[in-house]
């Protein structure tokens, strides 16, 4: 098994969903978590001048899909076949797309258009998104095939980020997704870690 | 090997990286444009999964999204990365390529023509250079992102320089002696090379 180094900041934010995976594959790996001063002198060392970096085997890894990826496929849940490793992929883009509106409140900094923002969210862009992938969820909680894969680990990661956002759980009414969201927090990996990263 | 059915608009956009891949592998598959009408469109679009082009049927299961299709067509053509970390490397670059392009969705979405010309003005003084400083130190000096043969993350990069070269007319990449190598492997790779000759014209 190759020596894997994962460095973000300390906060869930894109690294959360990788921290998962480690974690649903049982894999070890470094957790580096840095203050906001350490990041400019790290910075220029960074393939893309970004976090998350992986480091694995002396190569750095940017892009937090493509790590996402890489140890999906270490931790076998990146789908069986090739076309369902495609299908995973795709639903990782959607929800990357899902969040590319999320970053976009996030950052506003006129609070009355970040409200504004997050209303227009919540009202209109996320029910119309979980419409979508309620259908592309099946009736066992799985996003691809009969077992978890890291599009349903994904999935998890971002409704957990956002539930300190919206006032109510969106997954309310949603039957496929909700039941994704307990085969994911079920998985004992998950479990376990989600008990240490929640009890502070 | 699969069936493929490749269905997008008509034009390059976000169908051509499939198109090439295709070209690259020498893999037959069926070209389907969807036409420019609001019938056509609104007729196809809920059978899609997520209400997107383009989409690849393989052997009649749909995928959509660009990457994951243009993922799936590299594995089948050996220009995906030979090794799990190559692959990653290859994706990689593929996600700082569309986020580089998300940059540019200015171009279609801000309406103010004053504001629009502030907008290129900066793309491509303070956003473009920066960014082609890092691809070029992550291109090898043979002209590969990945290894030392051609992948997907080259001609991805490929792809969307002839977006940017479509709105702004003018050689961005002179002086970024990698990235020219990686342009010339791309468009010599005798498949690519024929597709460039024969491809349909489009406006986009």
């Amino acid at each position: 098994m190759p020596s894997y180094k994962l460095t973000y900041f300390k906060h869930w934010g894109r690294a959360g969903v990788l921290r998962l995976l480690f974690a649903a594959g049982g894999i070890e790996f470094e957790d580096v978590r840095i203050e906001r001063e350490q990041w400019p002198e790290l910075k220029p060392k960074t393939p893309m001048g970004q976090i998350p970096i992986l480091e694995v085997d002396g190569t750095i890894i940017c892009q937090t899909k493509a790590i996402g990826r890489l140890i999906a496929k270490e931790a076998g849940l990146a789908g069986k076949t090739p076309l369902e490793a495609a299908q995973v992929d795709m639903i990782v883009d959607g929800l990357s797309d899902l969040q590319v509106k999320i970053v976009d409140f996030f950052i506003e900094k006129d609070e009355k258009k970040k409200q504004e923002k997050i209303k227009e969210f919540a009202e209109k862009t996320l029910p119309m998104f979980l419409d979508t992938y309620e259908k592309l969820a099946n009736s066992s909680g799985h996003f691809v095939g009969d077992a978890l894969t890291w599009a349903d680990v994904d999935f998890f990661s971002l409704m957990f980020f956002l539930k300190d956002h919206l006032p109510n759980d969106p997954l309310k009414g949603h039957v496929n997704l909700t039941k994704v969201r307990d085969n994911v927090t079920s998985n004992p990996g998950i479990a376990a870690w989600m008990e240490k990263e929640t009890s502070h | 090997m699969p069936s493929y059915k490749l269905i997008y608009f008509d034009g390059r956009g976000r169908g051509e990286i499939a198109r090439l891949l295709f070209a690259a592998g020498g893999i037959k598959y069926k070209d389907h444009r969807i036409p420019p009408t609001a019938e056509a469109w609104g007729e196809f679009k809920p059978k899609t999964p997520m209400g997107q082009l383009p989409v690849l049927e393989v052997d009649g299961t749909m995928i959509c999204q660009s990457k994951a299709i243009a993922r799936l067509i590299a594995k089948d053509i050996g220009m995906a990365g030979k090794t799990p970390v190559e692959q990653a490397r290859a994706d990689m670059i593929c996600d700082s390529v569309e986020d580089l392009g998300n940059k540019l969705m200015f171009m279609f979405t801000e309406k103010d023509e004053n504001k629009k010309e502030e907008k290129k003005k900066e793309f491509l003084e303070k956003t473009l250079p920066p960014t082609l400083d890092l691809f070029e130190k992550l291109a090898s000096a043979e002209g590969y992102f990945v290894g030392n043969s051609l992948t997907w993350a080259d001609v991805n990069f490929f792809a969307f320089f002839g977006f940017v070269n479509g709105f702004f007319p003018g050689d961005h990449l002179k002086g970024y002696v990698n990235l020219n190598k990686v342009m010339g492997n791309v468009s010599s790779n005798p498949g690519i090379e024929k597709w460039l000759k024969e491809r349909p014209e489009s406006t986009f």
